[in-house]
């Protein structure tokens, strides 16, 4: 198991280097100057020649992309030329709105979309089970920025139930919950769906295996066939889509805050990009890479430990 | 411009309903969840919108109206922008000024203006150290232009000084000392931190402090208890850094802004279907939005081509399809409001197909195709789309480029770059306008290359032209001069419209921005 783990976090290692050189060089090959951008129109020759050179952009590419990797191994992603602040101090302050908000979403569209899909396996072809399959297909269907709008226009402006901008106050939980409904709503709804219709298959497949029959024949109670035996396969997939699935949303997070007025770690990165902020840019774009990495690796790990066929390469 | 004498009347805020109960996060899920309703319309408290994140709380490195709406409240300038219709300017830390001459400036300071923090009184010192910093080589600030021709400040007393320029610079009382650069730090306060600053405040002055700021979200200002003039009208002031409009918009409805800009498109809606306890205002924005052409691009040679595509772009239909009606048609880059702003264009407003075609057929040019490079905001798209029509019923054909706005910014060296939609922000003071287009800046920001010797020399003796009357006419005459290269169809100033509760008395410039620090309660 430690090996498998550690050649997960090799893996993990390199798709990071990887994948952060590839951003970096889209990232400075994308029109658009920096320095006009941050000084603004009145800037002098000299000035601009001088935050050039303190941002590194007079020297080759491959140097800028040397250094980077060179300073982040000290823990150095720069400064933010606007406000001076470290980087690592903005994207760090920015992290866990982002994560909240897609912990959140995943946590209530995961325990609503597996116990949907458990309630649909066991009673197959019920009305209830169709019911739950157009229900679910619906709201696959629907795209986050339509529930967002939706949910702002009925629950945040004419229900006035929930706020429609902002994360709550600091240090006030029940606000910053308050907060996070109709964000949280609008990117899991069409996780509900697809993890139910996933467990459902996963659930009728296991469901028709020979261990699960031998447990029924035993006469173990249903519920425990259910939950103990059929669900802990049935869940594997799951698992994977959802660590797969923090990439996706995390691309869904960009918009949810920018709707929602949210901070986060999605406002930072398009903010830094239309203000061609590389120091910014490079640093969101890291720790993104960093989270999506990390869950992935994370599934396969939990995974592995689910299922012993996969830690040893069955 | 007078000093016209402003007081507020301060009334008790009527205690705004408190948003009570308890919501159900579940009601469609089977879980019931509840959470205590939002503390919305506190008591007290003024909750506004800005576009953008603040850059910096140092007057020496701010770049525009967002950081100046936050410093404009907690430091203090000599003299503030007038609240209202028409541009003009009142004391504000000066309890005196006068321009003794074109190049000597004295003031005297109130005696009641403290820093927080215990950076103790406002002295003369103090602004010889905030106007002098920012023309200092050495911080080499984004601002130094602001400030023209300073030569420094010469302490008199400890309230009083003089500002000493090296030549006569009009701008001064609209754009210098009203404006960013004229906001007044303390050189204590700064100095013990090395300086300058960035985002925190080390030590503030005006009617209000700066309470917090919570990166991509909010910044919150609090009432200064130790100010003595008239008394802040709010106990806490929230700007909640909201990019979009819309969701401004959806913000203000749900009850959590009590002020904000609203989009030009909603504004039919908005008057139509009123929102409740809600006014909405539309003021003159000072922004220029113009055609420009390239005149060193070869396809663009023609004076006669050029003054055909100024003949058949028609602004009415520009005004109505882009703008939704809400905009007026621009005669230059001068909004109504400002000296040397014209009454009239050369080419008009309307298209005058007629003269097009002639001057089409004068040109000698056949299948002309161009090219015209845009930001990609919508407005921008459906302008450039109603001109590609205009320019079709002459016979050009034109090719929409989009860019989004860091690429597109980088334009102005694109040589080959033929027709732009451009638009450029504007202070109070004709001066800042025609600074982008005289020769030197070909190819920065001028990016029709327009090159004039008359027009240079115009920008610079406008500059220092104390005859208000003599220097409204040089810049009518410089815009002429643009106009007549042929290089610039002017099509609007924008607008700005806002809305905001009736329990709020705004304090907004004549351009529709707010200062916050003269903001009431109705």
């Amino acid at each position: 198991m430690l090996s498998y783990i550690l050649r997960r976090i090799g893996l993990a290692l390199v798709i990071t280097v990887l994948a952060v050189t590839t951003l970096f060089v889209i990232i400075h090959a994308i029109p658009g100057d920096p320095v006009s951008t941050m000084l603004g129109p009145r800037a002098s020759e000299d000035m601009r020649a001088a935050l050039e050179q303190r941002m590194g952009l007079d020297r080759p590419l491959p140097v800028q992309i040397a250094l980077f990797f060179g300073n982040m191994l000290r823990g150095d992603l720069g400064t933010d030329v606007f406000s001076n602040r470290a980087v690592t101090e903005i994207v760090l302050g920015q992290i866990p709105y982002t994560l909240v908000l897609i912990l959140a979403s995943i946590a209530w569209s995961a325990v609503l979309g597996i116990a949907l899909g458990c309630y649909s396996a066991v009673r197959r072809n019920s009305l209830g089970d169709r019911l739950t399959g157009i229900l679910s297909v619906s709201v696959i269907a629907v795209p986050a920025f339509v529930v967002s709008l939706y949910s702002l226009l009925i629950f945040a402006v004419r229900l006035q139930w929930f706020p429609a901008i902002g994360a709550g106050d600091t240090g006030d939980i029940l606000d910053q919950l308050h907060h996070l409904v109709l964000p949280s709503l609008a990117i899991g709804l069409s996780w509900v769906g697809y993890i139910a219709r996933l467990v459902r298959a996963s659930m009728l497949e296991v469901l028709g295996e020979g261990h699960i029959r031998t447990a029924r024949a035993f006469g173990l109670p249903e519920r425990r066939v259910i939950l103990g035996y059929a669900l802990r396969l049935a869940i594997l997939p799951t698992v994977t889509v959802i660590g797969v699935g923090m990439g996706f949303l995390l691309s869904a997070a960009v918009f949810i805050e920018i709707v929602f007025s949210r901070p986060g770690l999605g406002s930072l990165v398009i903010d830094s990009i239309m203000q061609r902020n590389y120091p910014v840019v490079m640093g969101s774009v890291l720790f993104s890479t960093l989270i999506f990495v990390a869950s992935t690796t994370l599934a396969d790990i939990v995974n592995a430990i689910l299922d012993p066929r996969i830690r040893s390469g069955k | 411009m007078n000093n016209p004498n402003i007081s507020w009347t301060k009334v008790g805020l009527p205690r705004r309903a408190f948003l009570q109960g308890a919501t159900a996060l579940g009601g469609m899920a089977a879980a019931g969840m509840m959470f205590p309703r939002a503390a919305h319309a506190t008591e007290g408290t003024l909750r506004t919108r800005t576009y953008a994140d603040i850059r910096s709380m140092d007057p020496a490195f701010s770049q525009g109206v967002v950081d100046e709406e936050i410093q404009g409240a907690i430091y203090n300038k000599l003299i503030q922008y007038t609240p209202g219709r028409d541009w003009g300017w009142q004391l504000d830390a000066a309890a005196m000024i006068e321009q003794v001459d074109d190049t000597h400036i004295n003031f005297a300071l109130r005696d009641d203006i403290g820093f927080t923090n215990g950076f103790g009184a406002m002295t003369a010192e103090d602004v010889k150290f905030s106007f002098e910093r920012i023309i200092d080589d050495a911080l080499e600030s984004t601002n130094r232009p602001d400030w023209g021709p300073l030569s420094h400040v010469e302490v008199t007393g400890e309230r009083t000084g003089t500002i000493v320029l090296n030549n006569a610079f009009q701008p001064l009382w609209s754009i210098t000392l009203p404006y960013i650069a004229g906001n007044i730090v303390s050189k204590n306060a700064f100095e013990s931190v090395g300086g300058r600053i960035e985002t925190e405040v080390v030590a503030s002055s005006g009617p209000y402090m700066h309470a917090g700021w919570e990166p991509g979200q909010r910044t919150t200002l609090r009432r200064n208890p130790d100010w003595r003039g008239t008394p802040a009208a709010y106990e806490e002031i929230q700007i909640f850094h909201i990019d979009d409009e819309r969701s401004a918009e959806i913000a203000f409805e749900a009850g959590e802004l009590d002020f904000t800009r609203v989009s030009l498109d909603s504004v039919g809606r908005l008057r139509s279907n009123p929102i409740d306890g809600a006014t909405l205002e539309e003021f003159p924005s000072l922004y220029y939005v113009w055609v420009g052409m390239n005149l060193d691009n070869p396809a663009l040679q023609s004076l006669e081509l050029r003054q055909a595509i100024q003949y058949a772009i028609d602004v009415p239909s520009i005004m109505e399809g882009a703008y939704y009606g809400v905009a007026q048609p621009s005669t230059g880059i001068i909004a109504p409001g400002l000296s040397g702003h014209r009454e009239a264009s050369l080419t008009g407003v309307s298209a005058n197909m007629e003269r097009a075609m002639e001057l089409m057929a004068a040109s000698g040019e056949r299948n002309v195709s161009l090219t015209i490079d845009v930001l990609n905001k919508s407005t921008n798209v459906t302008t450039a789309q109603i001109i590609q029509a205009n320019l079709a019923a002459i016979g050009i054909s034109l090719d929409i480029r989009l860019h989004e706005a860091a690429a597109f910014w980088e334009l102005g060296s694109d040589e080959s770059m033929q027709l732009v939609l451009n638009r450029y922000s504007m202070t109070p003071d004709p001066y800042y306008a025609t600074s982008w287009f005289i020769t030197e800046q070909a190819g920065i920001w001028n990016w029709e290359r327009f090159r004039s010797e008359e027009f240079d020399a115009l920008h610079l003796a406008a500059q220092s032209e104390g005859d208000a009357e003599a220097r409204a006419e040089m810049y009518r005459r410089a815009q002429d001069l643009m106009e007549e290269s042929g290089a610039y169809k002017f099509l609007t100033h924008e607008a700005t419209p806002v809305i905001y509760r009736n329990s709020v008395a705004p304090a907004l410039r004549p351009d529709g921005l707010p200062i916050y620090r003269y903001f009431g309660t109705a």
